[in-house]
């Protein structure tokens, strides 16, 4: 029988809960068991375990708030995932940033058209002049004859 | 001629072939020694070489492993200096 038995506190050797308290709460297999407590409830190799002397009473395949009464008992806090929020998440501001710039292009669009509306005038304009001077030189070259 | 700052070896020289087919000396600053672990001082994995203008452009998961003492002890340290507290908590 193995040291890594069920109600046995170890301490966690690699990965980011490294160095904090666990208890076993399955064995699983030679290599492997099932641990709970300050870290991740996870399955683990033994190798990445340091066995405690220390043991609690815990029955086998215990829950996560079995766990927590006996780990309150001992003065130690229990890892809790806190699920996120979909509205605690910052929405991203593309729009906010998009708006100028379309503002800008408007402020474009109606410019030109203001333009193309002068240049339609100066064109209209000009050919009536054209017409004018043709009519006059007619005219002029009339009297000649 | 190259001035006085890029003769004190800050620099590393780099050459470039521009496209008129020349040949030009390019100067970039040079990368830093890789990280080493503090205890056995053996080089260090999951660390980047680079410079710290680089490092803040990074993810502060991508600068370091995420365990505890990442980017300071090797991971064979860590578990000895690990096992050691255990021992001496008992």
């Amino acid at each position: 029988m193995s040291i890594f038995n069920v109600g046995r506190v170890c301490v966690k050797l690699a990965g980011r809960d490294a160095g904090k308290k666990c208890v076993v709460v399955e064995q699983i297999d030679a290599r492997f068991v099932m641990v709970d407590g300050e870290t991740r409830r996870k399955k683990v190799s033994t190798k990445h375990l340091e066995p405690l002397t220390q043991t609690v009473e815990i029955k086998e395949k215990a829950s996560h708030d079995d766990v927590k009464k006996v780990f309150d008992k001992l003065g130690l806090k229990v890892w809790e995932t806190k699920a996120k929020k979909t509205t605690e998440r910052p929405k991203k501001q593309k729009l906010k940033k998009e708006k100028p710039v379309k503002k800008a292009a408007k402020k474009t669009e109606e410019k030109a058209t203001v333009k193309k509306e002068e240049k339609k005038e100066v064109k209209e304009s000009k050919p009536e002049e054209k017409e004018v001077s043709q009519e006059e030189v007619k005219v002029e070259e009339a009297i000649e004859a | 001629m190259p001035s006085g700052k890029h003769k004190s070896g800050r620099y590393r020289k780099v050459f470039v072939k521009t496209p008129g087919a020349k040949n030009v000396v390019h100067y970039r600053e040079r990368k830093p020694n890789k990280a080493i672990c503090g205890n056995c001082k053996k080089p260090l994995l999951g660390v980047p070489r680079d410079r710290p203008a680089i490092f803040g452009k990074l993810a502060k998961t991508e600068r370091r492993p995420e365990r505890p003492y990442g980017g300071v002890l090797c991971s064979a340290c860590a578990r000895n200096l690990h096992k050691e507290k255990a021992r001496e908590g008992q």
